[in-house]
């Protein structure tokens, strides 16, 4: 299931995208040069990003463009940033924190 | 009009602080928002205030039947974002844990 | 060191380089979003002449220019603490630290919260969130959404969303308790539509805008019928309003409920609205929080959204060498946050030139610019914004360098 917008009567359509392969908790999806972590994980139909760590409660994207802090997540098993600001690349390992 | 099951929403996302909550701090402590802040955490979660903030001192103005002031009570400490050790040694990493 | 640092990519920021540029400041612009162009990135909507305002487009020709000028531009930067220091400002980055003698900031807006039961559940999210997944992103958050809130920016992305081919199934308002009162209420959403749209980006808020005109906003909702009335095919439902938001693990609904136009509830009306996702829309607030942080004196002016910091008509704060310009000045279209950064590029040139005669009449030029963009303006986000500006600086506590300095010079 992809969530692509590919035509828009006005923006036009999307071609030659780049495809690249991401891990979101050890498990491969397609990705476009140029997705964040979040719109990449959102045209997979993913919708919910991490766990809030008190109550267990998923949680994804909320404002997508760096206010909220809801939909952080783990990057290459070191860095934490917020999927909404973080570019894509080929091979990113991903993990949701909870 | 507010329906008593509205108070189990919550305000603060970070915290996951409910409306009833923050209502029986204010009837309970006739308070400030900095106080209501300071005893239940709303507004003192990751995004540091700037989703739920305006609420929170809405909700207080409300009950204590205050005027907005030019002066927000909850002010902004820095870091605005969070910010690692090693940012703060000025090491060039953008890690936001 | 440069001589002019920018926070924030935006037509505010974006503008105000090109100005400082063209000027010969060395300019440096930083912004945490992986690309340039702000907030006009997600913008989409059409002109009256039928052209298309397409923000992507604008936003690359505002880079493209500053770039040629040699302007430095570095994306994916957040900006966590300012300091002054003798010689100007320092930056603390997620990227290490800037340093510049003259510091603007170009934050932008950020969206108004409506707390609305269910609303942390995955799948719900601000209006501007959609708006940028669709138009920037090229992603649609579900085929089917419903909005909650009711105002002009709501309605604009409305329409966008279902150029991406959303099934926007309607766009309702919260239930009025102590949060939300205004945007739960029916008349008064209404009358602010009305008093707004006269000049708006589609015609049947144009329509309510000439409605306003001539009915009492307490009998138009009256008159405003259950069902709702259909904006580009969108059932605009001022009279449903939203009790929670449904769903277990993700957000699969609305339960809603009629209401009458004084706000009273009909709960033999309640239901579910099934959708994939649900958008938040409760306005915009200015992002002032560095200016905060600094120490800015700041006024409440519900005018221009919120809090904004105290600046004149230069663009300058009560601090020296820190100025503003945009949406952190107050909620206005992009037209008018590029015409703010001019005036802000100019005047620091000035500042930095410590020239403010020669730059006098070009400075003037580029404000008297700001007061046109602002009067023909499309979008106008809150009523009154032109006279409240006036009043505002008018009463301003700033301490003008180039006002000082002319006072001299009359002297
Ligand atoms: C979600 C959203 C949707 C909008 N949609 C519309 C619309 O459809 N039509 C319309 O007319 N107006 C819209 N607006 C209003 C919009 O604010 C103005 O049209 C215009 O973009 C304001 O320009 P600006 O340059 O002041 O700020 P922005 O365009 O908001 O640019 C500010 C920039 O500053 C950056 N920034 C902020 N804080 C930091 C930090 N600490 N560190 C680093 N970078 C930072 C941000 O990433 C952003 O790119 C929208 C606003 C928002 C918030
Ligand atoms: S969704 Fe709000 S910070 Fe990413
Ligand atoms: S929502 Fe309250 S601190 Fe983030």
């Amino acid at each position: 299931m992809t969530m692509r917008v590919e035509c828009h009567p006005v923006l036009g359509n999307l071609e030659n995208q780049r495809r690249i392969t991401i891990y979101y908790d050890d498990q491969a999806y397609q990705a476009y040069e140029g997705d964040t972590i979040a719109s990449a994980m959102m045209a997979e139909g993913v919708k919910t990003l991490r766990y809030h760590e008190v109550s267990g409660k998923g949680r994804g994207v909320y404002c997508n463009i760096g206010h909220c802090f809801e939909c952080r997540v783990c990057v290459n098993e070191e860095k934490i940033v917020r999927a909404c600001l973080t570019p894509v690349s080929e091979g990113m390992r991903i993990h949701s924190l909870s | 009009m507010v329906v008593k099951s509205d108070d189990n929403k919550i305000i603060c996302r970070c915290e996951e602080v409910s409306l009833g909550t923050i209502k029986d701090i204010v009837h309970h402590f006739h308070c400030s928002s900095r106080e209501v802040k300071l005893r239940t955490r709303a507004g003192m979660g990751y995004c540091g205030g700037r989703i739920c903030r305006t609420i929170i001192e809405k909700v207080v103005q409300d009950i204590n039947n205050e005027k907005v002031s030019n002066e927000s009570q909850l002010s902004y400490r820095p870091p605005i974002r969070p910010v690692t050790f090693g940012q703060l040694g000025g090491s060039e990493n953008d890690d936001e844990s | 060191m440069s001589d002019l640092l920018i926070i924030g990519a935006g037509p505010a920021g974006l503008s105000a380089a090109i100005a400082a540029a063209e000027e010969g400041l060395s300019v440096t612009v930083i912004d945490e979003f992986p690309k340039a162009g702000g907030r006009l990135l997600g913008q989409l909507h059409q002109e009256p002449n039928g052209e298309w305002w397409n923000g992507i487009q604008k936003g690359e020709q505002l880079s493209q220019r500053a770039h040629q000028l040699g302007v430095t531009i570095q994306c994916e930067v957040s900006v966590y603490d300012i300091s002054q220091s003798k010689n100007g400002w320092e930056v603390y980055t997620t990227r290490g630290e800037y340093k510049a003698e003259k510091l603007l900031l170009a934050t932008g807006a950020t969206e108004s919260p409506i707390p609305v039961k269910g609303w942390t559940l995955p799948g719900v999210m601000t209006i501007g969130a959609a708006q940028i997944m669709g138009n920037v992103h090229r992603v649609k958050p579900g085929n089917s959404c419903i909005i909650i809130g009711a105002n002009v920016l709501s309605m604009a992305i409305a329409n966008e969303l279902k150029l991406c081919g959303v099934n926007v199934k309607e766009i309702i308002i919260p239930k009025a308790d102590i949060t939300s009162n205004e945007a739960g209420n029916p008349e008064q959403v209404l009358s602010s539509l009305m008093r707004l749209t006269h000049l708006a980006p589609t015609p049947i808020l144009r329509q309510l805008g000439k409605i306003g005109k001539m009915v009492h906003p307490k009998i138009a909702i009256r008159l405003f019928p259950k069902k709702g009335i259909r904006m580009f095919d969108i059932p605009l439902r001022l009279k449903t309003a939203a009790l929670e938001i449904v769903g277990d693990r993700f957000a699969t609904g609305v339960r809603t409920v009629n209401i009458k136009a004084n706000g009273e509830i009909d709960h033999t009306s309640e239901k579910v609205v099934d959708a994939d996702f649900v958008c938040i829309a409760g306005g915009l607030t200015p992002l002032s929080e560095l200016a905060s942080i600094i120490g800015c004196s700041f006024k409440y002016i519900p005018e221009l959204g919120g809090h904004v910091p105290v600046h004149n008509e230069q663009m300058q704060t009560n601090i020296p060498g820190l100025y503003v310009a945009g949406n952190i000045t107050g909620i206005e279209s992009a037209k008018v946050a590029m015409a703010q950064g001019r005036v802000a590029g100019l005047a620091i040139a000035a500042d930095i030139t410590n020239d403010w005669e020669q730059m006098e009449t070009s400075i003037n030029k580029a404000i008297e610019n700001v007061n046109i963009t602002r009067d023909k303006a499309l979008i106008q986000f809150h009523p009154g914004i032109s006279d409240a500006r006036k009043k505002f600086y008018q009463k301003s506590e700033v301490n003008l360098t180039q006002i000082s300095k002319i006072k001299k010079r009359e002297a």
